[in-house]
Formats: C-alpha cells, structure tokens, sequence
C-alpha cells in the first residue's frame, strides 16, 4: 500500500486550468477511489500557494492567510487515515514554480520528505518557450498590465532579471531552475515531466498524459471541464493593454476580475477567430530556440520520467508575426466592438436582474407596512416605547432582547 | 590555506562559514577561507546569500553592542523566505555548483542592501504579528460628552479618537461639531505620510512630496482648509472647528488631556512603510493597521533619529501653500482654536528625508533587539 503526494508545481498556460477544473469537478469520485483533491474552493491550491510564497495577488492574499498550513494538515490527515489501498493526495498550481529553495525545502519538509511511509512526486508540465514568452505577456495584460510586448520582451531579456516581470518569468518558466529548486531533494524517478504537445497534435494528447502522469488513468471520472484559459489573438490583447491604460485607474481589481478578465478577455474577445495569433518576432527565434536545447539537454541528463516528448520544447519556428504594440486598427475596431456589444448585453442583465430585485423589494415593503398595521404590532410598539423612556424600563428590554436573542440597538454611531 | 578549487571543496568551506555565522561570527564570505565542516548533514541546502549576509551583519552590529544575536535568530535569518515578489534567494558564488540555470551565485558582500532589507522586513513583520495588540474597546456611554468628529491630521488624530471611544465619548451624535485637527504645513505633510506608511501603504517620502508639488494640489489629508470647506457645506460654518493646537483639542473635545502620536523618526517611517506589504500577507487590513499603528509604532519610536523634514525643492511651494491655507481658513470664518500663523510655521532644523543605510541599520537593531521579547 502506497501514500503519495502529486506535487504539480507549474508551470502556467500548460492545459493546468482544465487539468484543475477536472479534479475538481471530480474531487468526490476521485476521493472514492483513493486519490484526494483537497480543497473547498476552486482557487483553494492557488491561496495556498500565495501563502507558503508570501505573494501579494491584487488583495487576494488576505483570503489566503493560514492556507498552506491548513492544505498541508489536511494532506497529512488524509495520507494518515485507515485505508485499504493506495492513497494519492494531489495538489496543483502553477504558481508553485517560482516558489524560493527555502520555501521549497519548507514545502517538502511539511509533505512528509523525511517519512519513508509517504512518496512525494513532482509533477512539472511544460511548454515550449516559443509559445510561453507570448504567453506570458498575455497573462500579463489579463492582470491589468499596460506594459508593451517590446518592453516586456526587453525585461526578461535582462540577464540580472532585476525587474518584477523579469525576476517572475524566468521563475515560473526556466525549466531546469525549476527542478533544481524543487527536486534537487527527490530521486529522479519522482520527478516526472508532462510536455505539452506541438500545435496541431490530437486534442485529447495532453489529457491522455496528465492521466499517465497523475496515475488516473484507469480510473471512473467525468473528462469534461469547463473551465479553461483560452488564449487572445493580436488585436485582442491589443485593445485590453488600451482598456487597462485607460480603466486601471477607475476600475477597482474586484470589478476587474468578473468584467474584464472573465466577461470580455475569456468569454469575448478569446472566443474571436481569425485572429492572428500572438508569436515572438522571428529575429528572437533562433536565441529562444538554443536556449530551448540547452534546458532539454540537462533534463535528458538528469534522468527525470518524461511523459510526451522533450524535443517538443524546442518549439516550431513562426511563419508569420504580427506585432501586437502596433495592430491593424481595423482588428481592433472589430474587436472593440465585440467588447462593447458584451458589456450592453452584460449591463441588459443587470437591469433586468435589478428589476426584479426592485419588485421583490417593493413586495417586501409592502408585507412589512401591512405587518406594522396590524393592532398586535401598535401594542407592541407601544410598551416598547414606554419601557425605552425610563432606565428601568430600559434594563427589562435589554434583558428581553438578551433572552430572545435580538440585537441591542446601535450604540456607535458613524466613525 | 588557499581558497578551495573543487565544488566539493567549496562547500565545505561554505558549510564551514555557514556555523562560523550561526557562533556569531562576522567575516566576510570573500575572507573566509577555512573549510571542512559537518554541518551539511544537518540540512539539504545552504541558505541563500541574502539570509547569510544578513546574519552577518547582524553578528557585526551585535559584536559592536557586546550582545549575542542568540541561536534562535540566527536559525530564523537563515530559514527566512523572502515575502513580495522580487529577486528569489540568491545562490552562494564558490559554494554551491553554478548550474548554469537560474541567477548565477553571487558574493553576498556584494548584494545590495535592499535585498537584505527584504528578508529583515519579512522577519520584522513575524515579530509585529506574533506581539499583537488588543483591541480597542469602546467605555460606557457619557450621556454629556461634547459631540463631535475628528477630521484633519491623520497621525494626531488616531490616538486621540481611540483615547475618546475607550472613554465612552465616540465620534458622532446630533449636532456634531467637525474638528480638523492642523498644525505646522511641512509636520502635517510628514503626519499624513506617516500615517499612511502604517497603514496601506505610500510611495517614497521624496517621491510622495514631489508627486503632490507637480500636481500643484495638498494631498486631501494633509489640505485643512479643503476638509473645513467640504464639512462645512454639509453642516454649516459655525460647527466646523479648527484646532491648531494640541492642547487646545482636549478642550474642543470636552476632556482634560489627549495622548499625542508617538514620535517615529523618519528612517522608523519608512521601515514601517516597507513592512506594509508584507503585513499584508501575514494579517487582514484592518488588523494590520492596528498592529502597525499601536504595535510597531511604540516600539520604533524608542528608536531616536531625525524626523522627516520636506525636501529644500519643495520648500517655497509648501510655504506658499500653508500661507493659502492661513488666509483661507481666517476668510471662511471658522472657530479657530490656536494661533493661525501655527500654519506659517518656519520647519524645525535637524529633519531630513529617510536615508537606505540608517533604515536597514534600524531594522537591524530591532531584529537584534526582538530577539528578546519572542
């Protein structure tokens, strides 16, 4: 009988927010059949990431205050429990690759690395950097980033990364720093490798190897997932760098994330097609592409499990490239007004969803005014106003409220 | 002996200088030459070139003090993780074998002090967190108590509106009279940056000045004549009072005294300034500044330094400005209690803008010091 911990550690735009929702969807089927997805939210892993990296995320942090404790204590609750068979215990964000060897060394140590009884696993799905550097950006402009493609591209091209962009991309992205600092304490044979697919390969290829990597395979769960984190074309990400320029300022990051991130970025303007799609400038090519080698020749040194195939890591080279910091402006127009026809259609919602609540409301009222009418209540209103009227009469209705459990009125007024 | 050649070599000479560090030693890493040590057993990897240098410039201050950093910091130095986002733990160069991935090893002598300062906030923040501080709770009810709202200086006014509530006298109530609270332009300008710096958090001092001369506009809190025109559109000019002097609020308020603020020098501000962001990771907002407010600024403020002063660019425009303030405030008609000129007041030599070096020697006497009362 085995207890295992599957460390999914990154990194971001792998299929990691399909592979997410599928667990998740699947979390009490999975559980029955000894493979727990511990969390109570969606975005569970994602606090408890932020909180053993001490990350700031937009104020998201303060739900995330105690999670990784908490995600580590359920884990080991669960690896602890009677059980007739193997128990596996997943935990996956993407997030976790830009994690420090201190804060690795924490994390392991926390999951059991010094117990012979537990496995700890590290699972790594990776991508061409090809694709990632755009990618990125992307990700970049979905958080409120109004930092051009070329600026962004100048900053993770500093060799000190001493730039908040530069330092994250090459964190979460340079493969073999990743292993380094989250599997230099594990064998090579618990450090698996997961690559994402050429373009243009079966759809179900990347699902068919999380499931080989995870150990899944063979097992009764739903493949549907809804949740995804579909990808923007050029003019697309253009016309959200301008929305941020100029709403960044007006729009508070609570809004940001339902309006533009989900409403327009997601279920817009990433549903457009014919698009031209976002690549690195063909002058970058043949740099990414050897630095692509090199990475793929010390992890075949290494002697990691890889599931798929390492030389998709070199990337294909891009026929064509369109430059997303100057678009054609009539894209953008086409795409903007997509944007404006989802935020009329978004806003028609709400005044009909207002509408009823206003009903529902003036309903409300209505059986309210109806209730004060009644001789019952003027009785009523009236001992309490007499009792309120003096300090004795004012004990008793302090001590009725306490027996009812009725709130006392207000005694502080505005600060 | 001569500087080891082989990477196994070189970390036992790391090993060697990491326990050199943990009895208190202060050598520099490009000094320490002395190798063979068993050390590396006990862990799995060398801490990072930050928490070592870090501990060794706190080994030097506590050699300069006569005191011992004591094993228990000197174990929470070197396991700190670095909160916020930035340059991750940085590899030790001669030690560990360059991978040829990541940021390449680098002498810790040679990081910059703000790296350091990264991992001392994020061990100031712990220590914040694990003292706490209690609540402030509200005191019986005076039915007599003078009505009114504190507005104005953020910094004068917070202790005095806690002092008032856990006497049973909270703000609000029929007929409140608005009290904006003011004193000297240049102190209220240092008073809302304060504020500010513990609580959500402000950009640089000198920035922060710069940032409201180029707009040509007092930032709100520190604008008293904005805040009695905007209260007294709402309740009138007569119940809008303006206090300039400390102990004239007292009386406004209907009390015999009223705490002051304690009294934080600059570099102290803008340490608690850096701590903002990770207390924000470590504690809910309201409770952060409760903790940084009532907690850390009590303890900096045992800290002498010099008090932050407006930069000289800066000086004739917040002249100009406090002297629009006076005339505006006297035109309108308010009750001003203290004198006017108050506002002209010329600043005190002595002051200055915070400086990186004395802000990272204070968070070092502070970690030195924490050590105790952990």
């Amino acid at each position: 009988m085995s207890k295992r911990v599957l460390l999914h550690v990154g990194t971001p735009k792998t299929g990691t927010s399909y592979l997410q929702d599928v667990l998740f969807r699947n979390r009490d089927r999975l559980a029955a059949q000894g493979v727990h997805y511990p969390l109570d939210r969606f975005d569970g892993h994602f606090l408890a990431a932020l909180d053993l990296m001490r990350l700031p995320w937009g104020g998201l942090e303060t739900h995330a205050i105690g999670e990784w404790d908490r995600l580590v204590a359920r884990t080991r609750e669960l690896l602890a429990a009677p059980s007739e068979g193997d128990v596996s215990v997943i935990i996956s964000h993407e997030i976790f690759a830009a994690a420090s060897r201190s804060q690795t060394g924490r994390a392991l140590a926390q999951l059991g690395l010094d117990d012979p009884e537990t496995e700890i696993h590290l699972l790594l799905s990776v991508r061409d950097l090809v694709r990632q550097i755009p990618a990125e950006w992307q990700e970049n402009v979905k958080h409120r980033s109004t930092l051009s493609f070329a600026a962004f591209l100048e900053q993770i091209s500093d060799p000190e990364r001493d730039s908040r962009i530069g330092s994250w991309f090459w964190g979460v992205q340079e493969i073999p720093d990743i292993l380094d600092r989250w599997g230099a304490d594990l064998p090579p044979a618990r450090v698996h490798l997961v690559t994402v697919p050429a373009p243009g390969s079966p759809k179900d290829l990347l699902w068919e190897r999380f499931e080989e990597a995870f150990g899944l395979r063979g097992l009764d769960i739903e493949r549907e997932g809804e949740r995804a984190n579909p990808s923007l074309g050029v003019p697309e990400t253009a016309l959200l760098r301008r929305i941020n320029r100029s709403a960044n300022r007006v729009v508070p990051p609570a809004a940001y994330r339902p309006l533009v991130r989900e409403l327009l970025a997601h279920q817009t303007l990433s549903q457009r097609t014919g698009s031209p799609r976002l690549a690195l400038p063909l002058e970058l090519h043949g740099q990414v592409q050897e630095t692509s080698r090199r990475w793929v020749e010390a992890i075949k040194e290494r002697g990691y499990d890889v599931v798929g195939d390492l030389d998709d890591l070199i990337g294909e080279p891009p026929t064509t490239y369109v430059d997303p910091d100057r678009p054609a402006p009539r894209q953008v127009n086409a795409a903007a007004i997509d944007a404006i026809k989802a935020l009329l259609v978004e806003n028609g919602r709400l005044l009909a969803e207002q509408e009823r609540l206003d009903a529902e409301l003036a309903r409300t009222r209505e059986e309210l005014h109806r209730a004060y009418l009644r001789p019952t209540y003027k009785l009523r209103e009236k001992i309490v106003r007499r009792l309120e009227g003096h300090p004795a009469g004012r004990r008793v209705m302090r001590v009725y409220r306490r027996v009812r459990g009725r709130p006392q009125p207000p005694a502080m007024p505005e600060g | 002996m001569s500087a080891p050649t082989t990477p196994e070599q070189g970390l036992a000479r790391a090993w060697g200088w990491v326990a050199h560090l943990r009895e208190g030693g202060t050598t520099p890493w490009r000094d320490w030459l002395v190798g063979g040590s068993d050390a590396a057993t006990a862990a799995r990897h060398l801490p990072g070139a930050q928490q070592l240098e870090l501990l060794r410039r706190l080994n030097e201050l506590a050699a300069r003090e006569r005191v011992r950093p004591g094993a228990a910091l000197a174990e929470r130095v070197l396991s700190a993780s670095m909160a916020g986002r930035g340059r991750p733990d940085r590899l030790l160069a001669g030690a560990d074998r360059p991978t040829g991935f990541g940021l390449p090893p680098v002498d810790p002598g040679d990081l910059p002090r703000g790296e350091l300062l990264r991992v001392a906030a994020t061990l100031l923040a712990e220590d914040v967190v694990a003292a706490g501080v209690e609540p402030v709770q509200q005191g019986l009810l005076r039915p007599w108590r003078v009505r009114h709202r504190l507005v104005g200086d953020l910094w004068l006014t917070a202790p005095a509106r806690e002092h008032l509530l856990r006497k049973g006298r909270p703000p609000g109530g029929r007929d409140r009279i608005i009290v904006v609270v003011a004193r000297d332009l240049p102190g209220m300008l240092a008073d809302t940056w304060t504020a500010h710096s513990f609580d959500a958090g402000v950009p640089p001092w000198e920035e922060w000045v710069a940032g409201a001369h180029r707009r040509g506009r007092l930032y709100p809190r520190a604008d008293p004549l904005r805040t009695a025109r905007w209260w007294a559109e709402r309740v009138g000019p007569a119940q809008v009072h303006v206090v300039l002097d400390a102990a004239a609020l007292a009386r406004v308020v209907g009390v015999r005294r009223l705490p002051t603020p304690p009294h934080v020098s600059a570099d102290g501000v803008d340490l608690a300034r850096r701590l903002v962001p990770v207390m924000g990771l470590l504690a809910v907002p309201e409770r952060r500044a409760e903790l940084l407010r009532r907690g850390l600024a009590p303890r900096l403020a045992a800290y002498a330094g010099p008090r932050l002063a407006v930069p000289d660019e800066h000086r004739d425009w917040v002249a100009e400005q406090a002297r629009r303030q006076r005339d505006g405030l006297l035109a309108d008609g308010y009750p001003v209690h203290g004198d006017p000129d108050v506002l002209l007041a010329e600043p005190r030599p002595g002051g200055r803008s915070p400086e990186m070096g004395a802000v990272f020697e204070l968070a070092l006497r502070m970690l030195l010091d924490g050590r105790r009362e952990r």
